[in-house]
């Protein structure tokens, strides 16, 4: 049965079908994997993705972006406000709600932030469904972690105008962990795994537990301030400057030029992270001049390189204020568009050198393949519980050891339960020992050449009791042992 | 490896478990989702969970327990061999005893539901009637002794410590006729079927009974396929421990089985021995060519050497011959000379006796033996006039023999001295460039006979002339156009032959020239003088004179005339 997994970011969206147990990315109409989420309104159309960051050079002030930071928030906001004054589209305020001001045709349109999601949400089901060939709706739609409730019931009924069936709401970081299969695969054991997401706009790392295959988020950091769009501007700069440089010509006053300037630094920026020099070129970029710039690889490296750190810096703060140490993460998951940068991929190796990296899978699509293998799991079942995006369960607060010795003879411990397992809770284990066991005793075992092969069981409920059950293989020797919880 | 407990030792709760925590995770994932199941499932109280969580522990203590369903059938000496119909009569047997309702007739205490050792009999059963149940069962016996001796335990008395081994082992084996370890005194073909058998070991034993996780407990197909793959792992590294006990086994038996090393001993002692015997046949082979050969070479040496003497004794013979021959010639040449001299060479003048003289010479040379005999003899018998008259005739016939043996040989150059000729031609009587040129047209007299004074040429061909007869200049004006006459061909073939000779007595002249010419080299001054000072000199001037008496003699003639 056929699912819709959809990221939907502030700069992109991407979709993922799952299908036959795969989960895919599909690819837009025009033949792009990742979207544009941008809506550019004219006199008679909406046009959605690529042409429409295209056409933003000419229609500024009609071309909604980043609608996500809007969306559901009052006017008020803080958010609001700094999206207003960053946007070249009027926002005016109506009933306490934002609108965009259209004035493409004869008079204003107002758009509330909701149709503007609705139209790109909807798009994205038609990728989806062209490549499904199908009609299916069932959808997993991810969210970020710090986002309120009210914007996730926006987003929400978002898509739901836009005709899908949303299955859950996911968090962004989970449904990376999703796409690699983090924790699925057996259900014991625990892990910390880090999430490091540089997307178009915004900054987010998580750190996440992994116990009995469940995820659990530790804590999170965002920071709106840095992004792919950042770096973009950066490297835009720079080209104004070399353009000054050789024609004498300012390019700062003139916006388009600057946007103009602003696609061909993507292009380059994009090349950048697969070749060692790129080439930017920008036909009649001011006065019918045309403009061609050639950028290494390095040279972009030392101009972005206070962003690179700068977008390092919250990992260190993370850590610290979860308490863990770089060594205690087990596993680095990189996802977000501009993960793709190699300087900022080795920068993040470096900071943790023995840890499994996990960027095999584009970064950009990750989040849409977790949200899509979630969607496989989800569709098809009834009684969906969960409206919230997190779920309070029972776990143990600490580990269960079992004593042990060694081969020298030193007492050792083994983790039987480590804490954080959600309860109740069942291990069978097979202990191999001598003659008799301790604290929990054998008894009347014949003292043997071999070792005792014991079968032990131990489980806990949901309130913390434990139960304790061991039987000598050999001679079906029982004894059990029930520890009451505190109260 | 645990601790082992004292003696003083019960098993005691020494503290209060810490109360769980609760935390909020992130809905994704499929455990997530089974966990969401199953919470919704026991929606209400832990006493449910409870009781859920011991039953499930009693079932997993009966599964760890390893029931021996054989035993519980009472038929524990059968075990795996026992058929189906035994285990069906043991098992009516077992029920028509200790079925509740029979008990509780009896008045007996029974447990509730499953808690009864009867479920024992019913889960024996259902596992023996099902050959599959049965198979899983008896995979993991536990009677069984899955021991492999080692090394140093076989190595003494193999036959006895290998046999039971192979032959407990032989019970899994999904082939009938399972070969026997043998004795010490099996033949190859046994022991080597025997191990190849065992290396080619068809085991049915699998390891199902044994799994973890059952796959009825799933609750959905997610977690039944999970329970699967989990299944599939375990029961595949169990197959492949078993594999490698097996494998264990044969190799160990194999290495130490004195059989095989004395098959190897007597395989290897074959195989030298028939290397030996190779060698051997090579080596007299080898010999044998060499002899013939050696013979053969002998044989043509011998042929040879007889050939050769043969060939030596023609020789001699051959040479005895012609040694007979000569002595025969030189006396027949002596008789004749004798002979002319008694006769006086037939003449009186002093100047014709040297004349004949030269001319019997000549005949002398020329002759054959049997000539000569028959000359000889008639000088002998005949008288003077009759012996005048053969020896001139004889003399006559030798020059005219002479005459065309040079006419032949002209001929045969003829062509390719042609441009000689013609080139030379133009060279006039005596043209005085250099001494070289004008012997050279001097001594062709075919060539300038209409150019040049026919009395110098008279006079030059009977210096030169080997017959002995005088020309005179109207001779060579009769043999110059006769000449003309003749075919170009003869004439050129004339030039060609007086050019050889030419050539031949002016090799003389040319190496003294070339002498000169070495003597004093180009940067020599006056050269051409000097070269003309040395004997070349008195040559060409010896010519001249001849050229100039001569040109006296014609004056003579014309005097006379």
């Amino acid at each position: 049965m056929a699912a819709i997994g959809v990221h939907f970011g502030y700069t992109c969206a991407c979709v993922a079908i799952f299908k036959d147990g795969r989960a895919d990315v599909v690819a837009n109409d025009a033949g792009d994997r990742v979207t544009p989420a941008v809506v550019g309104y004219r006199e008679t159309e909406q046009i959605v993705g690529i042409a429409a960051k295209q056409g933003r050079v000419r229609n500024a002030a009609n071309t909604v972006v980043k609608v996500k930071q809007v969306l559901g928030r009052s006017f008020d906001d803080p958010e609001t406000q700094t999206h207003k004054t960053e946007n070249k589209c009027q926002l005016v305020n109506r009933q306490d709600k934002p609108h965009y001001e259209i004035t493409a045709g004869d008079r204003p349109v107002y758009v509330v932030p909701h149709d503007v999601a609705k139209l790109i949400l909807h798009k994205m089901k038609e990728t989806a469904q062209s490549a499904l060939g199908s009609d299916v709706n069932e959808a997993v739609i991810t969210v970020p972690f710090e986002f309120a409730h009210a914007q996730k019931r926006a987003l929400r009924e978002a898509a739901e105008a836009a005709g899908f069936h949303v299955l859950r709401l996911i968090h962004e970081p989970a449904a990376a962990l999703l796409a690699y299969n983090i924790g699925q695969d057996c259900s014991a054991g625990k892990s910390h795994v880090l999430v490091y997401k540089l997307g178009g706009t915004s900054l987010s790392v998580t750190v996440l537990e992994v116990n009995g295959g469940m995820f659990r988020v530790l804590d999170t950091l965002t920071d709106h301030s840095i992004g792919g769009e950042k770096i973009t501007e950066v490297l835009a700069q720079h080209l104004a400057a070399e353009f000054k440089r050789t024609f004498k010509h300012d390019l700062s006053n003139n916006t388009r030029a600057m946007m103009k300037l602003m696609i061909g630094a993507d292009m380059a920026k994009h090349n950048l992270s697969s070749l060692s020099t790129a080439n930017c070129f920008v036909d009649s970029l001011h006065d019918g001049i045309d403009f061609e710039c050639n950028i290494s690889r390095a040279r972009f490296e030392l101009l972005c390189a206070s962003l690179f750190n700068k977008s390092i810096q919250p990992i260190k703060a993370l850590m610290e204020k979860v308490g863990l140490s770089n060594s205690d993460i087990n596993q680095v998951v990189l996802c977000g568009g501009s993960a793709r940068i190699p300087r900022l991929q080795q920068m993040i190796r470096d900071m943790f050198p023995d840890v499994e990296m996990l960027n095999s899978a584009p970064p950009d699509e990750v989040i849409a393949v977790g949200a899509a293998l979630e969607a496989g799991l989800l569709v098809g079942k009834e009684g969906l519980a969960p409206e919230e995006e997190t779920v309070t369960v029972d776990v143990s607060a600490t580990d269960i050891l079992v004593k042990e010795v060694d081969d020298s003879g030193a007492e050792v411990f083994t983790v039987l339960l480590p804490s954080g397992t959600p309860l109740p809770a069942r291990r069978q284990h097979v202990l191999t020992g001598g003659g008799e066991l301790s604290s929990i005793v054998l008894r009347n075992l014949q003292p043997k050449e071999d070792k005792h092969d014991i079968d032990t069981v131990v489980t806990m409920k949901r309130d913390g009791s434990v139960h304790v059950s061991c039987v000598e293989q050999s001679s079906g020797r029982p004894e059990v042992v029930t520890i009451a919880a505190a109260s | 490896m645990l601790l082992t407990a004292l003696d003083g030792d019960e098993t005691a709760v020494f503290k209060a478990a810490v109360a769980s925590v609760q935390i909020q995770v992130e809905p994704v994932g499929r455990w997530f989702e089974a966990y969401i199941k199953r919470r919704n499932r026991t929606a209400s109280a832990s006493f449910q969970e409870l009781e859920e969580e011991q039953q499930s522990s009693e079932e997993s203590r009966t599964r760890s327990f390893n029931q021996d369903h054989y035993c519980v059938l009472g038929l524990p000496h059968l075990r795996y061999k026992a058929t189906q119909k035994q285990i069906k009569t043991a098992h009516k047997g077992i029920v028509l005893k200790h079925h509740p309702d029979k008990r509780k007739a009896a008045g007996e205490q029974i447990g509730e539901g499953d808690n009864d050792y009867f479920t024992c009999i019913t889960k024996a059963i259902e596992i023996l009637s099902d050959p599959v149940k049965r198979r899983a069962f008896d995979s993991v016996d536990p009677t069984f002794d899955n021991t492999v001796p080692s090394k140093n335990e076989g190595k003494e008395n193999f036959t006895e410590v290998y046999a039971p081994v192979f032959e407990r082992n032989a019970r899994w084996t999904s082939k009938k006729h399972v070969p026997k370890l043998g004795t010490m005194e099996s033949t190859f073909e046994e022991v080597d079927n025997f191990y190849s058998f065992w290396y080619n070991f068809d085991s049915w034993r699998e390891f199902s009974y044994l799994d973890e996780e059952e796959k009825d407990k799933a609750e959905c197909r997610d977690e039944r396929r999970w329970i699967e793959k989990q299944n599939r792992g375990s029961r595949a590294v169990r197959k492949k421990e078993e594999m490698n006990r097996m494998r264990n086994l044969v190799d160990s038996a194999y290495s130490l089985d004195p059989r095989i090393k004395k098959f190897k001993d007597e395989e290897k002692a074959r195989k030298e021995a028939e290397k030996k015997a190779k060698v051997e046949a090579k080596k007299r082979e080898q010999e044998e060519k060499e002899r013939a050969r050696q013979a053969e070479i002998d044989a043509a040496r011998l042929a040879k050497e007889k050939e050769e003497e043969e060939a030596r004794q023609v020789a001699q013979l051959a040479k005895k011959e012609k040694e007979i021959q000569k002595k025969a010639i030189k006396k027949e040449r002596q008789k004749l000379r004798t002979s002319c001299k008694t006769w006086n060479y037939f003449t009186e003048e002093e100047s014709d006796s040297v004349k004949m003289m030269e001319e019997v010479e000549k005949l002398c040379d020329r002759l054959e033996l049997t000539s000569l005999q028959s000359l000889n003899e008639i000088l002998a018998l005949g008288s003077r006039e009759d012996s005048k008259v053969a020896v001139v005739k004889q003399v006559q016939e030798v020059n005219a023999q002479l005459q065309r043996e040079k006419e032949a040989e002209v001929q045969q150059r003829q062509p390719t001295r042609s441009d000689h000729a013609s080139a030379g031609g133009g060279g006039g009587s005596g043209g005085r460039a250099s001494t070289r040129k004008t012997s050279r047209c001097s001594s062709r007299p075919s060539t300038c006979f209409l150019l040049g004074p026919t009395p110098v040429i008279a006079d030059y061909m009977n210096l030169h002339s080997t017959s002995g007869t005088k020309r005179t200049a109207k001779d060579v004006i009769i043999k110059a156009k006769s000449l003309q006459r003749l075919d170009p061909k003869q004439k050129d073939d004339t030039n060609r032959k007086a050019f050889e000779k030419f050539n031949k007595e002016h090799s003389v002249e040319q190496k003294l020239l070339e002498q000169a010419l070495k003597k004093f080299p180009v940067s020599t001054p006056e050269r051409w003088e000097k070269i003309a000072e040395t004997e070349l000199v008195e040559m060409v001037k010896a010519k001249k004179a001849a050229q100039d008496v001569a040109g006296k003699t014609k004056n003579d003639k014309n005097h006379k005339e």
